[in-house]
């Protein structure tokens, strides 16, 4: 009876589910409320975990509650921490969640809000979600090894190489594209950027107090530092309405970026727990709530999408960047359907601290999918907006021109209207001197948001204060991805540096670290320096790199993962790993072909540089601008340099596994599996964590 | 409604001490906990040495995701 009742609960969700889904897909004309993509998310993701991640867990992975995780078996209270399983959710939640599927949703909803939505949904499920799941099942049976480690057993010597410089890849572009998403937030925008400078010294007295005053004491420091930002959000309308202070906080892109290379030099230099770990303490509070307030409003505001299901932008002539449907859609989504990056997470903190094997199920699948339901947010908050303010946030000056009457002329051109005083009253209602050409997504994100919770709280007299709340949250969102990732980014190159003169990978010798840190950061910075100075707002070019990037990161975590699951013998079951990485192989080498040689000049980085070198030599450049055009024909060919060298790095590992597979298939070599020996767990069956009541191998349950 | 009272305060008290843990707040005490320092074979940190050198291990490896 209890099994029946199951059951046709399942198939009312599936059923609900698939009928939102195809409402979604099929509704044409008026506009569609936002409730129905959170109902087929939300079923889609239900019925996906119910069916799907137990079927992966039970037939191809087969996990083992009986065998102890490496929580048990080197508790040491420091990396080894047996940890609560809500509480490893969280932290994992916390460790994927960046700020790339709030920004690649609302940059891919530029093609309409269907192409982006069903990626989301499906890429997560059978992709994303797969990838973090059995990477962190991998991990755990490898005593909490990382990726190029496994990489490096599993595959081969150069496999882990080769994950290895693509890590330290993905980590400069990424913090290269990230800084230039804060930078065309704050540009010309006194109100944010007093605001985000005031954190630095929040952050800085934080630090001293958790580390002189009060250590460890982190709840009682986020509250004090949460008040002050709170307050410096609402004092940033004071500082924009002072002419002589908002002169000194209006900043141009140029003077951003060197502010923020600056920043992140210094970041990396500083002790972390002075300015490092108290920024990523503020953050975390205002993350988790910024991201259940957003939920809680869209599903309390249920606004109208008025993007149409597909733009003519699917064509590849996109004003936000340029390229079709796809790849490009896929590319840009990144990490709300599948990260490469989560890869690095799910074989680094988490699989140390879960309590068993199966729990790897509930926090490597569960964590994506709520990660995806982000990205479906942000693709909402995106699609709620208006069309045409949508596209003059979002366009770079270099398309739809500098003024209000230019882009309104362009973007009406286009089929969706839009008059040059909407603009200029919108930009004046979110206390803004200009909305026009603030590509990057954060901006538009922040409208969106803006609008969804003033609709909620306060009306359209609290929607300044809402925009720099989100532009807050945004930035420092990023900024905190951006300091931690810089010294992960240090001490590879310690690491690396280390080989060619040993006193380099001393991670404690003023000198080197130092060095490493003017690499790291000059590395990010001038990608950084790049995308500021493009005329076609440097997202254009940068972001579809990232997403490169990111994407071949995700296709060597699958190979890692169809090694593993090959020697484990479950050849039966390899379309679960094999399957997804076919298509993100197919997806980054279409998407990394024609960023290289497509004859587009705004797709293609080599016809971009050949078209810049043509308008030079008909005379077309002025004078005073051909020295500006070398350079941005010099960053043209290194950006198709950079996708090469990513491209061929994935063609050498998927070499390596190739012949690694060819061999255990042909019985040619054995299949040998660097699995921890199998030890039996200590534990209770209810053991739900050291700080849950229990006690290491007594059967003492919570309290 | 004691029964649900009871309920409610216990609860509480560990969604208490989850939020403590997610955050950091109680990174110490599961130190003090942990097998290491029961089988004493390592000078137990102070809680201010214990916060820098948490820090210093967290901060050397991917932790925050794009």
């Amino acid at each position: 009876m209890k099994r029946a009742f199951s059951f046709v609960v399942w198939l009312a969700v599936a059923l609900l589910g698939a009928g939102a889904l195809g409402a979604i897909a099929i509704h044409r004309g008026e506009p569609l409320n936002a409730m129905w993509f959170v109902i087929a998310a939300l079923c889609c993701y239900l019925v996906a975990f119910r069916l799907y991640s137990a079927f992966v867990a039970a037939k191809v992975l087969a996990l083992d509650d009986t065998r102890a995780t490496p929580a048990e078996r080197h508790d040491d209270g420091r990396d080894f921490v047996p940890t609560n399983k809500w509480v490893l959710f969280g932290h994992h939640f916390a460790a994927i969640a960046g700020p790339g599927p709030l920004v690649g949703p609302t940059l891919a909803a530029q093609f309409g809000y269907l192409p982006g939505t069903l990626w989301l949904i499906v890429g997560a499920a059978f992709g994303g979600c797969v990838q973090d799941f059995v990477i962190l099942f991998c991990s755990i049976r490898r005593d909490g090894k990382s990726l190029g480690q496994m990489a490096r057993e599993e595959v081969s010597r150069r496999g882990g190489i080769i994950a290895q410089l693509a890590v330290l890849a993905i980590i400069i572009i990424l913090l290269g594209v990230i800084a230039l998403v804060v930078v065309n937030a704050l540009r010309a925008s006194p109100w944010a950027t007093f605001t985000i400078s005031m954190t630095l010294p929040i952050a800085l007295l934080l630090g001293v107090y958790l580390r002189f005053l009060r250590p460890g004491k982190v709840v009682e420091a986020s509250v004090i530092g949460l008040a002050f930002v709170l307050f410096v959000v609402v004092a940033g309308r004071w500082v924009a309405e002072s002419p002589s202070w908002a002169h000194v906080f209006t900043l141009g892109g140029v003077s951003l970026a060197i502010a923020i290379i600056i920043y992140g030099y210094i970041a990396s230099v500083l002790p972390v727990w002075l300015l490092l770990a108290p920024r990523d303490y503020l953050i975390a509070f205002i993350k988790a709530g910024a991201i259940f307030s957003l939920a809680a409003g869209i599903l309390f505001v249920r606004p109208d999408v008025l993007m149409p299901p597909l733009t003519r932008f699917v064509d590849g002539t996109g004003p936000v960047f340029a390229g079709k449907i796809f790849p490009f859609c896929f590319i840009t989504i990144a990490c709300g359907a599948i990260s490469g990056f989560h890869s690095l997470i799910s074989s680094g903190t988490t699989p140390k601290m879960i309590l068993r094997e199966s729990q790897a199920r509930f926090i490597g699948y569960g964590a994506m999918l709520l990660e995806s339901f982000v990205g479906v947010m942000a693709m909402v908050a995106a699609c709620a907006m208006t069309p045409g303010v949508y596209f003059a946030i979002n366009s770079p000056a270099g398309i739809v021109g500098h003024t209000a009457e230019a882009a309104a002329t362009t973007i009406s051109s286009w089929g969706y209207h839009i008059d040059a005083q909407t603009m200029t009253q919108l930009a004046q209602s979110v206390g803004e001197q200009t909305l026009l050409n603030r590509t990057g997504g954060a901006p538009s994100l922040a409208v969106g948001m803006a609008q969804i919770f003033s609709s909620t709280i306060g009306g359209g007299r609290l929607l300044g204060i809402w925009y720099h709340f989100a532009i807050m949250f945004e930035a420092l969102f990023v900024l905190t991805v951006l300091d931690a990732g810089t010294r992960v980014g240090r001490f590879m190159i310690h690491e690396m540096g280390g080989r060619l003169w040993k006193p380099l990978a001393r991670t404690n010798w003023l000198p080197a670290v130092l060095i490493c840190s003017a690499v790291i950061v000059g590395s990010w910075g001038y990608f950084l320096y790049q995308g500021v100075i493009d005329p076609l707002g440097g997202i254009n070019s940068l972001w579809p790199l990232f997403g490169i990037a990111n994407q071949l990161l995700a296709a060597v975590a699958l190979v890692v993962a169809t090694t593993i699951l090959m020697k484990m013998g479950r050849l039966r079951w390899l379309w679960v790993t094999v399957i997804p990485m076919l298509a993100l192989i197919i997806i980054t080498m279409t998407s990394s072909y024609q960023k290289i040689l497509s004859p587009n000049p705004r797709i293609g980085f080599l016809s971009g540089a050949n078209d810049l070198a043509a308008q030079i030599a008909g005379g077309i450049v002025p004078a005073a601008r051909i020295a500006e055009t070398h350079r941005l024909m010099f960053n043209l060919r290194l950006d198709a340099v950079v996708t090469s060298i990513l491209v061929v790095m994935i063609l050498l590992l998927i070499v390596e596994a190739l012949v690694q597979w060819y061999g255990i298939l042909s019985r040619r070599h054995e299949a040998v599996l660097h699995e921890s020996p199998y030890i039996a767990t200590r534990w209770a069956p209810d053991f739900s964590g050291a700080g849950h009541g229990t006690v290491v191998g007594d059967a003492v349950g919570d309290d | 409604m004691r029964k649900a009272a009871k309920r409610t305060r216990r609860f509480l008290r560990r969604f208490w001490r989850g939020f403590r843990e997610w955050c950091g707040d109680a990174a110490y005490e599961s130190y003090l906990r942990s097998k290491v320092h029961h089988a004493g074979s390592c000078r137990t940190l102070s809680q201010a040495e214990f916060y820098v050198d948490q820090l210093n291990r967290r901060y050397s490896r991917p932790n925050r995701c794009c």
